[in-house]
């Protein structure tokens, strides 16, 4: 069953001849930078190969030995350039973020973990070899000669902090630890590279000083770090300071027995943040026994003023004593983050499609964005035909705005839909007929919102239409 | 990966590592003909601008090893004292080659001439920029030496994996051959 609880879809007007189409160029112009950023970080593991090639050209693979040591070079350097660049991703770069978003860039970060190890082992494989070719002698008496090398035990010790870190991060792993204890692990990953830093110039000779090589390392390494310390430590103790965030009060949502609430903080100077709806910010309640949890949540609300709102439900060890939070509760902010907003419109029609509390983003994004009456619809998967978190405020939004609104109340069927729903045919292009046409933002549990986006890619939608962000990470 | 991101990720790969593989292999071009002048008074000659520094300039000074020879038989003032007696010409003492430079760091060589044959060969300077080069100078230096005495000449193969430090050690010792009359 799906109840049409505001219907506005004859509201809408064609569009105008004149002045349409803002969103498709805008959205343009969004893909040409994501474009160029993934070209720019393909390329730079090519030029990281291409200055090796540089010094020495053919006779770096003269005979076996040269050739496994200059492979296993360029394995090494391929391997480190691609640490750098999942620094980059994780480092809140606003150029980053604001073109491919930061879901997609931690999307990235973790898909290239795996790959960079297989690539540091090959190092060290090809090169054992390649030196025991070279020098005559088994693997064993070069390993042992290896080790002798100057500040090669201290790489091996970033491989195995690397190898630390990767493995904390595999989802079986992952899923057994604490955030926090993962979250230390995984800052090891900076001890790593400035452990391995210091062989890269003393062994091969390879960063000899005043080459073009030695200088291309030097800017992309410290050049990233400046990235991740400003980025991730200066600009959100920066921005914390700035606007002196406190929380102003605490309302629960809906059925208490939920554990939701909306949590209403009040600051200075809000707008230089630019923050928008369906944007989300790191937030940090400076309380005993919380200052040290860091929670990502979307606005539930679009800033107005000097508030924002948030509205969270008690998921994890951090959001159930959220509750235990008082007015006056000191607020750290990172952010904002996420171009689940305007920022990544791509069609002059709208559809939102939230499940449960992922209702927030949906709500705040309902508010702040462009569009004429009759050109939004939102689909809400509730408890009731009429009770769902925020569901009082997203109607008044619809009337207020002209757009539609329809809840779809129950349980999960085998699709996105209820079983009731699904029983009836119903589907999204049935619920909202003009989807195909428009831009469709999804916010719900990640094998949910997979149903939705399938379904909407059966319906037609490209790639650039739709608009998904997780908040699992 | 969307397509155009694609095509320019080719695009910009390729041109960098076949700009790379260009450069590298004009460099290396100049470093079989082990080119550079051959001062006979090896301490002195210390510019980084000789040997094999794989900057491609070297090249153009069009010596070739071989007649690093035509300038140097008046010099052998820099050699001790010792009295001409081999067929060969050579005075018997002990003669320093050339410092020649290479990127991983400078060679000088030094032989020992007694009775009209090369009687030793001891390397001053070997590359040592690195503990790699090190390891690599160390094996390298060790089988020319034997290789040397073997042949009574500079005229000895490479050792494999070691090029840069066999041909710097090879051009110095050629020098210090010179010097000698050799």
């Amino acid at each position: 069953m799906a109840f049409l609880v505001h219907d506005a879809r004859h509201l809408e007007r064609p569009a105008r001849p004149f002045g349409g189409g803002s969103e498709r160029s805008r959205a343009g112009r969004r893909l040409w930078r994501v474009d160029l950023l993934q070209a720019a970080a393909v390329a730079s593991v090519a030029v990281a190969i291409a200055l090796f090639l540089a010094e020495g050209g053919i006779t770096r693979f003269a005979d076996p030995g040269s050739a496994l040591t200059s492979l296993g070079i360029i394995a090494g350097l391929a391997a480190t350039d691609l640490v750098l660049v999942m620094l980059l991703l994780a480092a809140r770069v606003p150029l980053i973020e604001r073109a491919v978003g930061h879901d997609a860039a931690m999307a990235l970060h973790n898909r290239l973990g795996k790959p960079v190890l297989s690539l540091l082992l090959a190092h060290g494989v090809l090169l054992l070899a390649g030196y025991a070719i070279a020098d005559g002698v088994d693997l064993v008496a070069e390993a042992v000669a290896i080790w002798n090398l100057p500040d090669l035990p201290l790489a091996i010790l970033g491989f195995g902090l690397f190898l630390a870190v990767v493995v904390s991060s595999l989802v079986a792993v992952r899923r057994k630890l604490r955030y926090e204890v993962w979250h230390v692990i995984h800052l090891l990953v900076y001890v790593a590279v400035l452990a391995a830093l210091p062989h890269q110039f003393s062994v091969g000779g390879l960063f000899a000083v005043g080459t073009w090589q030695w200088a291309y390392w030097l800017v992309i390494t410290f050049g990233t770090f400046a990235a991740v310390v400003g980025y991730r430590v200066v600009a959100p103790v920066v921005a914390s300071l700035r606007h002196g965030l406190v929380v102003e009060r605490i309302d629960p949502v809906g059925d208490q027995r939920d554990g939701v609430v909306s949590v209403t903080m009040r600051g200075r100077r809000l707008a230089a943040l630019r923050a928008t709806g369906g944007q989300f910010f790191i937030w940090r309640f400076l309380a005993a026994g919380q200052w040290w949890q860091a929670h990502p949540y979307s606005l539930s609300a679009a800033p107005r003023g000097d508030r924002l709102r948030i509205t969270v439900r008690a998921l994890g060890d951090g959001s159930a004593s959220l509750a235990g939070i008082r007015p006056g509760t000191r607020v750290a902010l990172e952010g904002p983050y996420g171009i689940f907003s305007e920022a990544s419109r791509s069609r002059r029609r709208l559809t939102l499609v939230a499940a449960g509390i992922g209702v927030t983003p949906i709500r705040s994004l309902l508010e702040s964005a462009t569009f004429r009456p009759g050109e939004a619809t939102v689909v809400l998967r509730t408890q009731g035909p009429a009770e769902g978190w925020l569901l009082d405020e997203v109607r008044d939004l619809c009337h207020r705005r002209g757009a539609t609104l329809i809840t779809v109340p129950g349980g999960r069927g085998r699709g996105w839909l209820t079983p009731s729903a699904e029983r009836q045919g119903l589907d999204l292009p049935a619920l909202v007929p003009a989807v195909a046409d428009s831009d469709l933002y999804v916010c719900g549990p990640r094998g949910w919102a997979e149903g939705v986006i399938s379904e909407a890619r059966a319906a037609g939608l490209t790639d650039e239409q739709i608009h998904h962000e997780r908040f699992d990470w | 990966m969307r397509t155009r991101a694609l095509l320019l990720a080719s695009a910009a790969s390729a041109a960098a590592i076949i700009g790379g593989w260009q450069l590298g292999t004009a460099a290396t071009d100049s470093l079989t003909t082990a080119g550079g002048s051959t001062t006979t008074d090896g301490s002195a000659a210390t510019d980084g601008s000789t040997g094999s520094s794989a900057t491609g300039s070297t090249g153009d000074s069009g010596t070739s090893g071989s007649d690093a020879s035509a300038g140097s038989s008046a010099t052998d003032a820099a050699a001790s004292s010792g009295a001409a007696t081999s067929t060969s010409g050579a005075t018997d003492g002990t003669y320093a080659g050339t410092t020649v430079s290479t990127r991983f760091g400078d060679a000088q060589v030094q032989v020992t001439i007694s009775g009209g044959a090369i009687t030793d060969v001891t390397a001053l300077q070997l590359p040592d920029h690195d503990g790699r080069s090190v390891q690599i100078s160390n094996r390298a230096a060790s089988v020319l030496q034997s290789e040397v005495l073997q042949a009574q000449s500079s005229s000895v193969s490479m050792v494999s994996g070691a090029t840069y430090t066999s041909s710097a050690y090879l051009q110095s010792l050629q020098a210090a051959l010179d010097a000698a009359g050799f």
